[in-house]
């Protein structure tokens, strides 16, 4: 082949004797172009692009064919996918004769960081930023940080409660000088690339004064309404709060918030503010407060958004909505709960105590017609409160699942231990939940048990519907806000499943818990670590390496026609009155994008040069 | 799939056959199969026979004959598995021709079917006759052969059974009133044999096809209404591989997108409490839930309550798959009626009327009415009868 000194076959180049091989022919030969057929770039473009700078050669004087992704792993029919390998080959060997030498380059990385979300994942992975000396800024859509973990009542399998081992966390946070915590605000706009991004965050008006409330909650205690007649969204409804509330006893921070859609002062402005009157001189009661806008830099970003329930209208065959005694399994976490709606006594709507209840497993899950994921966490939530359900109310619990996962650490022990206590199982998916008809208020739990293969129709008291989890509706918009994807089930998507499961395809920007899918709390927290370590060690770097392979723009060629402008998915191109456009290079991803739309072929990219790709296509046609 | 190109034995090599390899054996099928609890062998059980290779065992049974293809089972199947579709009619065919004997009732109606083009044996040159007694003039394309915009496709209850000739005659009146620009084909037209393949006479089901297709094709026209649900469904999923490309509307939601135009006539009060039962192919098989619904509301004085199984959890009348013609033989393995099933649901909501929108159900659910003994406290109408009702002359 032309051009080619020498030529090699080993069979694990990637391996130390191999890329030693390398570097001897290097120095043995003078050679000054290597091209290594092999594998992938995805894994081992940088092993030998090292192994070539160790020798004294530019590491961009290499470049390295794709036969895996490019040729064995996508084609059939080996003696022609060998002539394509030939091609590549052939191709490469023409295109790096052109290259030169590139350097990489270094930008400055901001020590901050934003967390966005205040459930565990966001609460944890905080902590740990910092207690590493960083400052973080947690910020939370809701009133208070804690999100569904603070409302479960125990945790599986260990049984643990909820509360008692979360709340200390939320204190920490908010003790913790290191964090700056933004509750019931959300983040608007994200600017900038890794280590650097802007980011401007609406804090939405509660009408309290931070600074001013000391959390005495005696507004709450003063205000005119005497009855709480506000379906409460932390109970889901299940309870009742006043229009000026605090959603949970230890909700972090302890402010109340007062919401304008059921304040008499915001619908009449004929309240008598009795709320004011007892708040008296400490004052934190501002009925004008409006949004207010913050802007920080960070240099880098958790998203740990969370999820939401499946709401088990969309599979109208199980009545929740239309029969009272359908619940979803958090509705029944609230009942369980001491502190929830009805300090823990479960009772129906109508006050009655359950003598039968059923357990539906798999509502939103695994279902082509709702969700085709399995949403993990319900085998064993759903075994838990079968377990709390019987300990309180000592009814007859129903288990109605397809399959039983308890695939963790002692989470089969804990099955083993429920049906111990007596709970029964149905293997069967739950195909019609109907009144029994005879007006006693049961309804009729119709499935095949797959086991005995008979229909059953069981009269129950209480059905509890096992919710599967969801992303969170706005994901899509957080998504592009943040500029990171979405896997097909629409969580966001890691850049890797296994070798990178916190890392996005945004640079700087990494995710934790059950915003990138479903999982319990001891994975989410595992995550959330994960994502600190992470975040933690590119912001404590200082500094982050970036590729050469960005565009640039021949200022005498460029028209100034901002073509370029608006289709870069970077942001990266600016324009200059003086100096036309200009492409910041550490915004630059090399996506090759502005090149191809240039109309005066003013803008050019590192390692895709004309004369390369024209070679490199050269080298493809050529007949040999 | 092909019309009739797929067999229990080449089902494997299809989509439909790869969707039984993913089945979970959760039982949704049987649990809702309303025949679930009196089959042998419910599908859950029928795929995973089929998955160890004992599919004969199956089909040597009479499991398959009580299935009506209702849809039930494939609209909850968490996996998508198309049992209604594919897997159900393949081992009915295969069921069938392992019966020692074809049910007397069922085979007759196939082979009147066959003979002369509905399943009643009714003579084909009579199947125009109720048109004199619409009251308004009804164009049949032999007699005047000029483009129509809608080829109305009457179909066979509708055109011989007297009550279901109140239909007719109702949709006769609504598109007249509507100035819709409508012909029928008369005594040219057969039954769309829709019951014919979920029945699984393959040859029965094509000769029909090729003998409907070819006097669609002596005329012209742009799209095809019919009153039977069933037959929609054959023009949607099977016609079009003969070459099928006309629009197509089923009379109730056709007449639900007119409801603009249609509403100023109706002008009568009718103080009835209507509940309305989907039927399946309407219903599950093609989502049309609400169209019933608005045609309904938009009679002055009109309450609608709903059954406790509703929409795509509505139960089969029992009529479909061939069930219409299987009461003897079910009463015989001493199976609950759906049709029964039904009416006692519908008697339940205290509602006047059962509303209707499929030809088999008016038979079949004053038939329930009168042997549970319910007759007198509601009565069935197909939703064209009210709409007429209400329209004033």
């Amino acid at each position: 082949m032309p051009g080619v000194a020498l030529a090699r076959e080993y069979k694990y180049m990637c391996s130390d004797p191999g890329q030693e091989l390398i570097r001897q022919d290097i120095r043995d030969h003078g050679l000054d172009r290597i091209v290594v057929a092999a594998c992938s770039p995805h894994l081992h473009e940088k092993t030998f692009r090292h192994a070539v700078a160790e020798a004294g050669l530019n590491p961009y004087y290499f470049h390295m064919v794709n036969l895996r992704e490019h040729d064995s792993w996508v084609h059939a029919d080996k003696p022609a996918a060998a002539a394509k390998a030939m091609d590549l080959i052939r191709a490469a060997v023409r295109r790096v004769r052109w290259h030169v030498p590139l350097e990489r380059r270094q930008a400055p990385i901001h020590a901050n960081a934003l967390v966005v979300g205040g459930g565990i994942a966001g609460i944890d992975a905080a902590l740990t930023l910092a207690s590493a000396g960083k400052h973080v800024y947690l910020v939370e859509r809701e009133p208070t940080i804690g999100g569904h973990m603070a409302q479960f009542d125990k945790t599986f399998p260990t049984l643990d409660c909820a509360a008692c081992i979360l709340t200390p966390k939320m204190t920490a946070v908010k003790s913790n000088p290191n964090i700056t915590l933004w509750s019931y605000s959300e983040v608007r706009r994200v600017e900038g690339y890794v280590g650097n991004y802007d980011v401007e965050i609406r804090r939405k008006p509660r009408y309290i004064i931070e600074d001013l409330c000391v959390g005495c909650l005696e507004c709450i205690q003063a205000c005119v309404f005497k009855q709480a007649k506000v379906p409460d969204e932390f109970n889901l409804g299940l309870g009742k709060r006043k229009p000026v509330y605090i959603p949970f006893p230890q909700a972090v921070p302890q402010l109340v918030v007062i919401d304008p859609e059921t304040c008499i002062e915001f619908k009449s402005g004929k309240c008598k503010k009795t709320c004011v009157e007892v708040c008296a001189e400490r004052n934190a009661i501002d009925f004008k407060q409006k949004e207010k806008i913050e802007n920080i830099r960070v240099g880098t970003i958790i998203l740990a958004t969370g999820f939401e329930t499946f709401d088990p209208v969309r599979v109208p065959y199980y009545g929740y909505g239309l029969y009272p005694n359908v619940y979803t399994s958090l509705e029944v976490e609230r009942l369980v709960n001491a502190s929830g709606p009805t300090g823990g006594e479960i009772v129906l709507r109508d006050g009655r105590k359950p003598a039968t209840v059923g357990i539906v497993h798999c509502v939103g899950s695994r279902d082509v017609n709702t969700n085709r994921y399995c949403s993990r966490v319900c085998c064993m939530y759903s075994l838990k409160l079968a377990h709390l359900i019987k300990e309180k109310t000592g009814a007859e619990v129903i288990e109605f699942y397809i399959d039983m996962r308890a695939p963790g650490k002692a989470f089969e022990e804990f099955y083993n231990r429920v049906a111990e206590e007596g709970v029964s199982f149905v293997r069967g998916k739950v195909a019609d939940i109907y009144p029994a008809g005879n007006g006693d208020g049961r309804l009729i739990l119709q499935a095949e048990d797959t086991l005995l293969g008979m229909v059953r129709k069981i009269p129950v008291d209480m059905v509890v519907l096992s919710v599967g989890l969801e992303p969170r509706p706005d994901a899509n918009d957080v998504r592009r806000l943040f500029n990171i994807g979405c896997s097909g089930d629409g969580f966001f998507l890691e850049r890797h499943p296994k070798l990178a499961p916190v890392s996005t395809f945004a640079d700087g920007i990494f995710v934790a818990g059950c915003c990138q899918g479903p999982k319990d709390i001891p994975d989410t927290v595992a995550q959330s670590g994960a994502a600190a370590a992470q975040a933690l060690a590119l912001i404590d770097a200082g500094v982050i390496e970036l590729e050469p392979n960005t565009a640039y723009v021949t200022e005498d060629a460029c028209c100034g026609c901002k073509t370029c402008i608006p289709l870069c998915p970077y942001s990266a191109i600016s324009f200059l009155e003086e100096k036309k456009a200009r492409i910041n290079e550490v915004l630059c991803k090399g996506c090759g994008t502005c090149v191809a739309a240039c109309p005066s072929g003013s803008i050019r990219q590192n390692l895709f040069e004309d004369q390369q790709i024209f070679e490199e296509i050269g080298g493809i046609l050529t007949y040999a | 799939m092909g019309a009739c190109s797929v067999t229990l034995e080449t089902l494997p090599r299809f989509p439909e056959g790869k969707e039984l390899l993913t089945c979970l054996q959760c039982g949704v099928c049987s649990g809702t199969c309303p025949y679930g609890d009196v089959m042998e062998y419910p599908p859950r059980r029928m795929i995973a026979m089929m998955r160890a290779g004992l599919q004969e065992k199956v089909y040597t049974s009479d499991s398959l004959l009580a299935c009506v293809a209702c849809y039930a089972c494939q609209v909850k199947c968490p996996r998508g598995i198309r049992l209604t579709e594919a897997l159900l009619p393949l081992m009915k065919e295969q069921a069938l021709t392992h019966l020692p004997e074809l049910p007397g009732e069922l085979q007759k109606a196939l082979q009147s079917t066959l003979r002369y083009g509905n399943p009643m044996g009714e003579p084909s040159r009579k199947r125009a006759a109720w048109v004199k007694t619409a009251g308004v003039p009804i164009r049949i394309l032999a007699e005047d052969p000029r483009p129509a915009d809608v080829l109305w496709f009457v179909e066979c209850y509708t055109s011989f059974y007297p009550r279901g000739q109140d239909n007719s005659r109702a949709t006769a009146r609504l598109f007249h009133r509507l100035g819709i620009d409508f012909a029928i084909l008369g005594n040219e037209e057969k039954c769309a044999g829709e019951c014919g393949r979920l029945t699984w006479e393959p040859g029965l089901f094509e000769t029909l096809m090729d003998y409907n297709m070819a006097i669609f094709q002596k005329y012209r026209f742009d799209r095809v209404v019919t009153s039977c649900p069933h037959a929609h469904n054959a023009f949607k999923n099977r016609y079009p591989a003969l070459g099928f490309n006309w629009g197509l509307e089923h009379t109730t939601p056709f007449l639900a997108q007119h409801l603009d135009r249609l509403k100023p006539l109706l002008t009568r009060k009718l103080n009835y409490t209507v509940t309305y039962h989907d039927s399946c192919c309407l219903g599950r098989q093609n989502e049309f839930y609400e169209p019933p619904r608005r045609l309904l509301k938009a009679i002055p004085g009109l309450k609608t309550v709903e059954m406790v199984h509703n929409r795509g959890n509505s139960i089969c009348c029992g009529g479909g798959g061939g069930g219409m013609w299987l009461d003897t033989y079910f009463k015989a393995k001493g199976y609950e009626r759906l049709s029964e099933r039904r009416v006692k649901e519908a008697v339940a909501t205290g509602a006047d009327v059962l509303a209707v929108s499929c030809p088999y159900e008016v038979s079949r659910f004053e038939d329930a009415l009168k042997v549970v003994g319910y007759d007198k406290r509601i009565v069935v109408r197909d939703v064209t009868e009210l709409l007429a009702e209400a329209m004033e002359e």
